[in-house]
């Protein structure tokens, strides 16, 4: 108990600090919205969606900005605090193991709100996009939860790579996420096979969620039980790379 | 739980592969004290420092802090420690980060004294990347010293520190041990073994080779150089050189004798017995450079 209490103050300093780094916030908040004010400009409805443009490329780039956010905040800054002995220091101090991961999530966390929350905004008051108030409620909840199976993916990532290599490998997950899972573009443009693909990648059930509760209903089961799994897979992977790095100190 | 050790360790082994950098170490710190870690590149320190602070698990043998594991210890809020290997965060200041430390500790001390005692007050609002290589030190001492720890373990601190930071460092480090904390540090430096310890440790392939203080160490190693010069000087008087009570080395050249002795007095009132007449008599103290050079070259020559 004492021990979460001191987890606060690491939370806290990690969420001014990825406050602080503009880059970050630039990137997670800033570039979603306007590549969504960009995409959505072309006038028309998705293929095999009921779904308006604007309507469907609000939840991709929200879900895109949560995305940035708790993937980048993590992997890049775990693999550095690694190699820079801050891991180690941290190590030294009462907060137990788990506290710094649960910081470094956190504090994604609350930067990735405000990027699904702006895409929202900009959505609603210059490109006309109407929902009822459940349906907000539900798309900012929805987005925002399963943005944790990504943090996930980040810390596993942090653990995995070096200091050198974190860039390069987060980018090639990330790009390649974001473009297969259909965050740019609906992936019902894609060839079948290449649709086929996609169907079973995180992000797209992730992008499913929100296009479910957009269309009215429910998120699907298979999306959710999707996400649960990937969550599992890469939270388990985190864990056990989190060990491994303990037992070298 | 056992009040009566700050450390133990017995009969520690860690191996990296085939090499054994910890082997059998069995010692005692009492609270209090103010201990220094000597020994060669490769002698284990590090990896001991890491086995104490349970960075490292022992592969055989106990480690324990205060009569608990080392976690337990740390999470007690009862041991603060400043590695070499340990970073900083970036992109926060000097005074956040000393706040978090503080905030971490079950028994923390008040921020404005952490900063002040370590010398940073000046710099609590600089940010934390652009720091100079002592002042870095500087912050690894604080977050070392942030709570009311029992005992304090430093890993080479000085490194990259000159000569008047080095000297403020250690009045810093003396006013902790004031307090009544138990101080552990590993140094390459040991001139400040010699004047701060008040007990040395020399590790030497994993294993402890010297245990004592450091006019102890160096009385083992042959404490005193002797120097004189001798008119007469044959086979017979060297051998009658050889006779001399406490010697520990003996090198002659010319008519000039050198040699260093466990107990100087002894030596030299043995000397006038054995009917010499030395000139230019000399005798000074051995550093415990020295001293530590002559103990682990003896060890060398002995595995060899």
């Amino acid at each position: 108990m004492t021990n979460t209490l001191a987890s606060r103050g690491l939370i806290k300093l990690e969420i001014t600090r990825a406050l602080r780094n503009r880059k970050f916030l630039f990137f997670s908040v800033v570039y979603p919205v306007l590549l969504f004010v960009i995409v959505s400009n072309t006038q028309g409805g998705v293929p095999d969606s009921r779904l308006s443009l604007s309507a469907y490329m609000m939840v991709s780039m929200a879900s895109f900005g949560a995305l940035t956010a708790v993937l980048m905040g993590n992997s890049e800054r775990i693999a550095k605090e690694r190699e820079s002995g801050w891991v180690r220091q941290l190590r030294l101090t009462p907060l137990p193991g788990r506290g710094y991961v649960l910081a470094k999530t956190a504090s994604a966390a609350v930067v990735s709100l405000p990027s699904i929350l702006v895409v929202f905004a900009v959505a609603a008051l210059f490109k006309g996009v109407r929902f009822a108030a459940w349906q907000w409620l539900a798309l900012s909840g929805a987005i925002w939860a399963g943005s944790l199976c990504f943090a996930a993916l980040g810390v596993a990532i942090g653990y995995l790579a070096s200091g050198d290599t974190v860039r390069p490998i987060t980018m090639i997950v990330y790009f390649g996420l974001s473009l297969l899972g259909g965050l740019w573009m609906p992936a019902t443009t894609f060839p079948q096979w290449l649709q086929s693909v996609a169907s079973w990648l995180p992000t797209h059930a992730y992008a499913a969620l929100g296009q479910a509760i957009e269309l009215g209903g429910a998120p699907h089961a298979k999306d959710v039980i999707l996400l649960a799994a990937y969550f599992l897979l890469f939270a388990g992977g985190a864990a056990w790379l989190y060990r491994k790095d303990t037992l070298k100190a | 739980m056992d009040h009566m050790t700050a450390v133990t360790f017995t009969e520690v082994t860690k191996s990296y592969g085939d090499v054994r950098a910890v082997d059998g170490l069995t010692l005692d710190l009492r609270p209090g004290e103010t201990v220094a870690l000597l020994g060669p590149n490769g002698a284990g320190k590090s990896t001991a420092l890491d086995l104490l602070l349970g960075l490292r698990h022992p592969d055989s043998g106990t480690v324990r802090v205060f009569g608990t594991s080392p976690r337990e210890a740390i999470t007690a809020g009862r041991v603060g420690a400043m590695l070499q290997s340990g970073g900083l965060m970036g992109e926060v200041t000097v005074g956040e980060l000393v706040r978090l430390a503080c905030d971490l500790h079950p028994r923390p001390r008040r921020v404005g004294d952490v900063l002040s005692q370590a010398g940073i007050a000046q710099i609590a609002d600089r940010k934390v990347d652009k720091l100079s290589g002592g002042q870095e030190q500087r912050v690894r001492f604080a977050l070392a010293t942030a709570g009311a720890n029992d005992l304090i373990v430093l890993d080479e601190p000085t490194t990259g520190m000159d000569v008047t930071a080095r000297q403020a460092f250690w009045a810093t480090m003396r006013e902790q041990a004031d307090q009544g904390r138990a101080v552990l540090f590993a140094t390459h430096y040991l001139e400040e073994a010699d004047a701060i310890a008040d007990r040395v440790l020399v590790l030497h392939r994993g294993r402890l080779l010297a245990d004592g203080t450091a006019a102890e160490i160096k009385a083992r190693a042959g404490a005193r150089k002797v120097a004189f010069d001798l008119a007469e000087m044959d086979e017979a008087v060297t051998g009658r050189l050889r006779q001399l009570p406490f010697l520990t080395a003996l090198d002659v050249s010319g008519h000039t004798v050198r040699l260093q002795s466990a107990d100087a007095d002894a030596t030299v009132h043995a000397l006038y017995g054995l009917g010499l007449y030395p000139h230019n008599l000399e005798v000074a103290g051995l550093g415990l450079e020295q001293a530590f050079v002559a103990i682990t070259e003896a060890e060398e020559a002995k595995t060899r």
